[in-house]
């Protein structure tokens, strides 16, 4: 097995940084999630987090950024990307 | 000139530090913490932010002033952590040759500010504490 195809088998791990309410809701500032693929996209990751996480969507609206820019649900994530899920802004 | 900072805002210092000598004025906005929200009385809110995001878009937001307006000289900068009533919480200046453009560059940064940026606010009150609603955040491109 060369070392590409033994890489495509080692699960690729997504840290999501977590803000304000989801931060409250889910307990930790950061979660990691595992995928068998090595690219997902934000829908594929808004459906992890809803299955492990079941309260959050139901109870905030949140946005998903990939490296600093808000996702639409194909934008593709891979582990090197910085993620994060925001909820609705209130600056000022 | 854009910052997130947890340290207070010096208005006094942004002011200066926003003066031309070709400009002909200066606008400058400062949001600070009320006493009350609606009908319940407020004591502190609680600032956070997403600080490395919160700078881009700080800056793209200043960018996006200088696109339109001849300004000369921009700052925004926006509090984190815990503030209490009369506190400065964000603080918007712009200089420009003439008032309408300092005014209106200045009006568009903060009603920008208020739904582009990720900063959340958390209120403490008699009522209870609990995070403000909001805007939800749009992809832009």
């Amino acid at each position: 097995m060369t070392k590409e195809e033994n890489q495509e088998l080692i699960p690729s791990l997504v840290v999501v940084k977590l803000f304000a309410s989801c931060r409250e809701i889910v307990g930790k500032d950061k979660i990691t999630l595992k995928s068998t693929d090595k690219m997902i996209t934000a829908r594929d990751l808004r459906r992890m987090i809803s299955e492990l996480f079941p309260s959050l969507p139901t109870r905030i609206q949140f946005v998903i950024a990939v490296n600093h820019k808000i996702a639409n649900d194909s934008t593709t994530i891979s582990q090197v990307d910085e993620v994060a899920i925001l909820p609705p802004v209130s600056g000022g | 000139m854009i910052s997130i900072s947890s340290e207070p805002i010096d208005i006094c210092k942004i002011l200066v530090d926003t003066m031309d000598s070709s400009a002909g004025g200066i606008a400058l906005f400062v949001g600070s913490v009320r006493d009350h929200n609606k009908d319940h009385v407020v004591s502190e809110i609680y600032y956070e932010a997403y600080k490395e995001m919160a700078e881009e878009n700080l800056a793209e937001i200043e960018n996006g002033a200088r696109k339109t307006w001849k300004i000369k000289k921009f700052l925004a900068v926006h509090r984190t952590g815990n503030l209490k009533v009369g506190d400065v919480s964000v603080a918007v200046a712009v200089s420009a040759e003439h008032r309408k453009e300092a005014f209106e560059a200045c009006k568009y940064a903060i009603d920008e500010i208020k739904v582009r940026v990720p900063i959340w606010k958390k209120e403490v009150s008699e009522s209870g504490v609990y995070w403000s609603e909001g805007f939800s955040l749009q992809k832009s491109d």
